[in-house]
């Protein structure tokens, strides 16, 4: 450390360099990772937020919950099986517009669902008549709570109860039905797409049964966005590697005849690759550090069109493996530095 | 009695199928309160002889006694460990650390060595470096450079000192000061030191002489 905060001191720009390279790699996978994370949320966090573990669906309709179609024989049968732990699901993904304004119309997802199940998130009332709970999603686009919009299909209004959190379905904010309100607007209301479980299921004749993952990674869109921005992140992991073993073994290239020198006055080897981890490991730690503040106060500005969502967990695991991976290329330096001879330093050599 | 003692010291490198004697046989000794120069045309084996003063090269055969201590077969671990707490170094181009200030470089051996620290501020003064102790090296001249380079050779209060060329980079004038400074540390100290110098001008300073030439050594007289 006395060697490492000196020459920190006094190479102050060249290091900062350093830095701000490592901040910027670092803010940029930051970055990504929410930005996948909040399209992700915004594709299933409607199915991805309830407490459901399996979802029964038609034989053959690929994780689908528009390809699938359950019937009441269907239902009962679960029914009498699990209870209150199964219930009804039917996704439609449709058009709303304001009352009297048809040029302005938002893509929705109305979720049909019974509103003493398990799959009504804790935020929705009970409400009758044309009341709904909406997701606040549709602020964005100048929805009020008390607000009015129609069906364009159908033509039926409803009314604003209230907002639930931002659930969406592939993009689209999530619109809560309960079965009476749903028989005006979808053509056939005896029929539906799916049944969600509590309980875990792998297996059942005559169905396809499939976990919630599965189901949202079928979302549409869903698995394209999340590999291609998670092999962005990989590759920003792997080319983080490089430069920083080249940047880093350049610079301690720079050093060797002093490495020589301190070795030939007796300081040991272990505590010349303490410096260099050491020197690493703080250029790195400071990195992470700004990052993550950039990060937040981004995020505070972040427009809501444009998702961005990043756990602690996922800011601390980035900042741990970003940390890995930095003394990890600090290994190459330091192969150079233990084979360092400190006779070099005798005879005017160097 | 003998600081450093070398007797019968063989250096073979392999040189193609050929092997290259670089030392032949060679013994040497340096006393208490002695300062001993070693010179020779370049090529002889003066640098060679040296890393094998200084612990920093096993010999082929032979034995080097330091304080009696046998350390031809030491470890590169105890070769390190000696060189930070027995011997001073003082290189031909100083190699100061150069991110350390001055006073840092003598701080940084004392930070490091197990030994009692002594006053490094007060030794930089004796050498007249008190206004540089704030300063990096790339501030001092090189005559500055070998002082800070002798006051880190001392520092740690070494039996022995071993000079390389000290006297190399400098004019005449600087050169011999410098060797001047040295001498006069070793006598005040009662320290041994070996130089290898090619600089005649400053023998008159040394209190022996050793010649090498083709990897024998024989001694001078004064």
């Amino acid at each position: 450390m006395y060697l490492t905060l000196r020459e920190l001191r006094h190479d102050k720009w060249k290091f900062s360099a350093l830095g701000l390279i490592i901040f910027l790699i670092v803010f940029l996978v930051l970055f990504i990772t929410g930005l996948a994370n909040g399209l992700a949320n915004d594709s299933g966090s409607a199915i991805k937020e309830t407490p459901a573990e399996t979802f029964i669906l038609q034989k053959g309709s690929q994780a689908r919950l528009n390809r699938s179609n359950l019937s009441k024989k269907d239902w009962q049968k679960f029914q009498n099986k699990y209870h209150n732990d199964a219930t009804k699901l039917s996704v439609a993904q449709m058009t709303i517009q304001r009352k009297n304004n048809a040029s302005k119309k938002t893509d929705i997802a109305y979720f049909v669902i019974n509103q003493d199940s398990f799959l009504t998130p804790k935020t929705v009332k009970k409400t009758d008549g044309n009341q709904v709970y909406v997701s606040r999603k549709l602020e964005s686009d100048g929805y009020k709570v008390g607000d009015s919009f129609k069906d364009s299909n159908s033509g039926k209004t409803f009314k604003i109860a209230g907002f639930t959190n931002t659930e969406s379905y592939s993009h689209s904010p999530v619109i809560y039905l309960n079965n009476q309100q749903a028989k005006n607007i979808l053509p056939d209301s005896n029929s539906f797409n799916a049944i969600a479980l509590k309980n875990n299921l792998t297996k059942k004749s005559g169905y396809q049964v499939i976990s919630k993952q599965t189901l949202i990674n079928n979302i549409p869109g869903y698995s394209a966005e999340q590999s291609s921005l998670y092999l962005m992140i990989g590759f920003l992991y792997l080319i983080s590697l490089f430069v920083l073993a080249v940047f880093f073994y350049i610079i301690n290239l720079q050093k060797l005849s002093d490495f020589g020198t301190l070795k030939a006055l007796g300081t040991n080897t272990g505590y010349l690759v303490r410096h260099v981890l050491s020197e690493m490991g703080l250029l790195s730690v400071s990195g992470i550090l700004v990052s993550f503040l950039v990060t937040y106060l981004i995020q505070l500005k972040m427009p809501a069109s444009m998702p961005f969502s990043l756990s602690l967990t996922t800011l601390l695991g980035t900042g741990l493996l970003f940390l890995i991976i930095a003394l990890l290329s600090a290994l190459l330096s330091l192969i150079k530095v233990v084979k360092v001879d400190p006779i070099n330093t005798i005879g005017g050599n160097n | 009695m003998s600081v450093l003692e070398l007797k019968n010291i063989i250096k073979n490198y392999p040189d193609g199928e050929n092997i290259n004697e670089v030392l032949k046989d060679i013994s040497f000794h340096v006393e208490k309160g002695e300062f001993a120069a070693i010179i020779g045309p370049s090529g002889a084996g003066k640098s060679t002889l040296l890393t094998i003063m200084g612990a920093l090269l096993s010999p082929s055969s032979g034995t080097v006694l330091l304080n009696n201590q046998d350390i031809s077969h030491f470890s590169k671990k105890q070769q390190t460990q000696l060189r930070l707490n027995e011997i001073g170094f003082i290189f031909q181009n100083s190699d100061l650390i150069p991110y350390l200030k001055i006073s840092e470089q003598l701080q940084f051996i004392q930070k490091i060595s197990n030994k009692k620290p002594t006053d490094a501020i007060a030794i930089l003064k004796q050498l007249g470096l008190g206004h540089r102790l704030n300063s990096y090296p790339n501030a001092l001249s090189g005559g500055e450079k070998q002082r800070v380079a002798i006051a880190r050779a001392f520092i740690n209060q070494p039996d022995l000192i071993l000079a390389d060329e000290p006297t190399a980079s400098l004019d005449s004038k600087r050169g011999r000061e410098v060797v001047q400074i040295i001498q006069e540390t070793v006598h005040q100290q009662d320290k041994a030191a070996v130089m290898v110098t090619h600089d005649e001008r400053v023998l008159d300073l040394v209190d022996s002489i050793w010649q090498i030439e083709d990897g024998k050594l024989k001694k001078v007289n004064k």
